[in-house]
């Protein structure tokens, strides 16, 4: 048969792609952080959802825009504009005001990602990026904070967290009755939950870790670095005479562990790279919280990590054939 | 029973039913056939006919005195009809002998030889005047292969029935239809190169064809110690060095051969071929491949002389739907997509797939969002996205210091890639880049 009219397609192998792309990854994380979305408006009202809103919406429309302006092609199907928004909303005050989130996520994806190339081309987190400049430039809007609608003890509109309670000289006891708990285990329990004074979705590590295990459970992340940031700060806590349990449950650990440390783009590829990595995460949390001002330190713990990526990139594995040959028995 | 296997690889869809329980059919000889004059990898084949003589089946067309090389053979009996080049499945066109059928069926076969009463250089020139090649894909002369160094002992012969490339089934069908000639073949081999110890080692998904073979152990195994291996049905597992982790342990080491750990490998194919070669005196002139694909309205396994033009089993052995966008000699993972259906089947080709425009469809190339999927993937235990980022910024230096040449081109990178990065094609071409740069060094001194 010679069909003069078929054309083929000619291509490089393989021939053949899975279906999982981007969109599909973006997508995975997305849902993942709807529990703790969930929580944030449980624990904090039906504004922590508006706050979100806004915060995605701009950075949607901050890369859309940026894009365009700049006659490149548009990507936000991909969905990162959106987790950049999820996820910097999630790490902000539940009073923070509109404009502000709004103004934090178009900083984020502009500056942080779109600058630098895009997707794929930044170096450090966008929506930790955008928290520590809203941070810097609107503190008191950053460390304004709403007790837990379901707080047991407290009737004031605005509290401490339990980290801010320590770093203004008060004890474990303060926290403890700041929070309405009997004793430690309780408190323990009620951070776990995530009924205390913090950012939107930062409070509850039950629903965070519902979130990380769907993304352990589809493979989207990979352990090692989680594991090395909170194992780091159980023991420097430990070692600094913080009660350890607490330090991990408190601030943005896990929030911070599960879903910016393990930012594909800004973290390190290796395996070696992601211990150490989060190990460093980890030190310089809990060095930020015990030495610095700042009664948290997730934002610049990572940040400071996200630098030092390219180094970490250099410690290879072993790759395969390369052993001593062995001795072959004839 | 835990599967032996290797760290890495994927599991793509196999697509292999349409096609896993359709006996092997032998085409009616075509009236002309379109033999290419270099097949295997090594030197360039010279002809040994003229336009207008009458060849025999089975007889010698192209040779040359080099090593490596593979001699050709005339796949029908027939007239040279011209000697010119013509495309081929790796996209080259290459000198090709033309001949028509004269519709006799006069064979001109070597005589037999018994490779166990042989000595083993008249065995490993039989392999040589067969013109027998790895058929797996890779075409690399047999006889070279079975005549490793004589300080690199072989323990250990392997015979490659995991068949991992999606859609093809032609080594499954091979074990099934042919078992008592692979054992034969395998047993020739491991008797070549002093083997003491032979398995058979084939995906957990053709399990079923295990019982088939153990059952020609007694007859054919000529006192060669032989076994049977289920490996885990992944890809790349029928890779030559991922194959021997499975089975041995062994790692072949960089830039080193499977014979440097003692370690042969065969396609199940190829010892069909070697036990033709020695009792039939049959050189390779004939192979088995499998057609398929969504374009593929006949799905099958097909046994074609050498030379068959993809284009004359149109519409009669082969019927294709109206939306045929790509046409692929090989698997879809490492094969190649060729540019015309005058493509003659080579030595090499162990399928013919093809692809609707649906699944012709390309992809829009993304950054690289650095999710490690292809270090999973990767089954030499690669950076794949550190080698891109190297490669993208022409440092071919840095892409050589974190495993370049260990790249074998698997593809499973690519495949699992989120952002469509055309992984592997781009590391095969940082290799030729590599090599040209480093020769240009060579010739400067440098």
């Amino acid at each position: 048969m010679e069909n003069k009219a078929m054309k083929l397609v000619l291509s490089g192998a393989p021939h053949f792609v899975t279906g999982y792309d981007i969109q599909k990854t973006m997508g995975m994380v997305i849902i993942a952080l709807l529990p703790a979305l969930a929580g944030g408006v449980y624990f904090f009202g039906p504004r922590a959802l508006l706050v979100t809103a806004v915060s995605v919406v701009s950075a949607v429309a901050a890369e859309f825009l940026f894009r365009k302006a700049l006659r490149r092609e548009t990507h936000i199907t991909d969905l990162s504009a959106v987790v950049t928004g999820m996820l910097l909303a999630l790490i902000l005050p539940v009073s923070s005001p509109l404009w502000m989130a709004a103004v934090g996520s178009a900083f984020a994806i502009v500056v942080a990602k779109e600058l630098f190339g895009g997707l794929g081309g930044n170096f450090a987190n966008p929506a930790l990026v955008g928290r520590a400049v809203l941070l810097m430039s609107w503190p008191a809007f950053m460390t304004r904070w709403s007790p837990s609608l379901h707080a047991a003890a407290v009737d004031a509109t605005t509290t401490a967290t339990p980290l801010g309670i320590l770093k203004l000289g008060g004890t474990i006891t303060d926290v403890i009755k700041s929070v309405g708990a009997s004793g430690k285990p309780a408190l323990y329990l009620q951070m776990f939950l995530g009924n205390h004074a913090g950012c939107i979705g930062e409070t509850s590590g039950l629903l965070l870790l519902l979130g990380a295990v769907f993304l352990v459970v589809t493979r989207v992340i990979d352990l090692r670095t989680p594991v090395a940031m909170i194992a780091a700060v159980f023991a420097a806590s430990w070692l600094f005479g913080r009660d350890p349990v607490f330090s991990v449950l408190a601030g943005g650990i896990l929030l911070g562990a599960f879903f910016m440390a393990t930012d594909y783009v800004t973290t390190p590829v290796t395996p070696i790279g992601k211990w150490a990595f989060g190990i460093g995460a980890g030190l310089m949390t809990v060095l930020i919280r015990q030495l610095g001002n700042f009664p948290e330190g997730v934002t610049y713990g990572i940040l400071l990590m996200n630098v030092v990526v390219p180094y970490l990139d250099k410690i290879i594995p072993r790759k395969f054939g390369f052993v001593k040959p062995r001795k072959v028995n004839a | 029973m835990s599967l032996k296997t290797f760290r890495g690889g994927i599991h793509p869809p196999e697509h292999k039913e349409p096609t896993r329980d359709v006996p092997i059919e032998r085409v009616p000889t075509p009236t002309s056939v379109v033999i290419h004059l270099t097949q295997a990898i090594g030197a360039q084949n010279q002809p040994l006919i003229k336009v207008g003589d009458r060849v025999l089946k089975g007889q010698k067309i192209g040779d040359v005195q080099a090593c490596p090389a593979a001699a050709v053979h005339a796949s029908i009996t027939g007239i040279v009809k011209k000697i010119e080049p013509a495309p081929q499945s790796n996209l080259k066109d290459g000198m090709a002998v033309f001949i028509e059928a004269d519709g006799t069926d006069e064979t001109a076969y070597m005589s037999p030889l018994d490779a166990f009463a042989c000595s083993r250089e008249e065995a490993v020139k039989r392999l040589r005047d067969a013109g027998i090649v790895g058929m797996g894909g890779a075409s690399f002369p047999t006889d070279v292969k079975l005549a490793p160094p004589a300080d690199k002992p072989v323990d250990t012969i392997i015979a490659n029935g995991a068949e991992c490339e999606p859609y093809l089934t032609i080594d499954y069908r091979t074990m099934i239809e042919s078992p008592a000639d692979v054992v034969e073949g395998l047993a020739i081999a491991a008797h070549i190169v002093g083997a003491k110890k032979a398995y058979i080692a084939i995906e957990s998904n053709k399990a079923d064809a295990l019982p088939v073979i153990e059952r020609q152990f007694a007859g054919h195994s000529h006192g060669i110690l032989m076994g049977t291996i289920i490996a885990a049905t992944k890809y790349p597992e029928g890779g030559e060095k991922m194959l021997i982790k499975a089975v041995t342990g062994r790692e072949v080491p960089s830039h080193g051969l499977p014979a440097d750990i003692g370690v042969i490998v065969q396609n199940v194919g190829t010892l069909k071929a070697i036990k033709e070669a020695f009792i039939d005196g049959k050189p390779l002139i004939e192979r088995g491949f499998t057609v398929s694909g969504g374009a593929c309205k006949t799905p099958k396994n097909l046994y074609a002389p050498i030379g068959t033009v993809v284009a004359d089993l149109i519409p009669g052995v082969i019927q294709l739907s109206d939306d045929v966008r790509k046409v692929i000699f090989g698997g879809p993972m490492m094969g190649v997509a060729v540019a015309s259906l005058q493509t003659p089947v080579a030595k090499g080709t162990s399928g013919i797939l093809f692809f609707t425009a649906a699944e012709s469809k390309q992809y829009e190339e993304r950054q690289c969002i650095r999710c490690g999927r292809c270090a999973d993937a990767c089954a030499a235990w690669l950076m794949p996205m550190l080698l891109n980022a190297a490669l993208l910024s022409d440092d071919l230096n840095r892409a050589d210091a974190i495993g370049l040449v260990d790249c074998f081109e698997c593809g499973a990178c690519s495949y699992v890639c989120p952002a469509r990065i055309p992984l592997a094609q781009r590391f095969k071409l940082g290799k030729d880049l590599l090599r040209n740069q480093r020769a240009k060094e060579a010739r400067h001194g440098k």
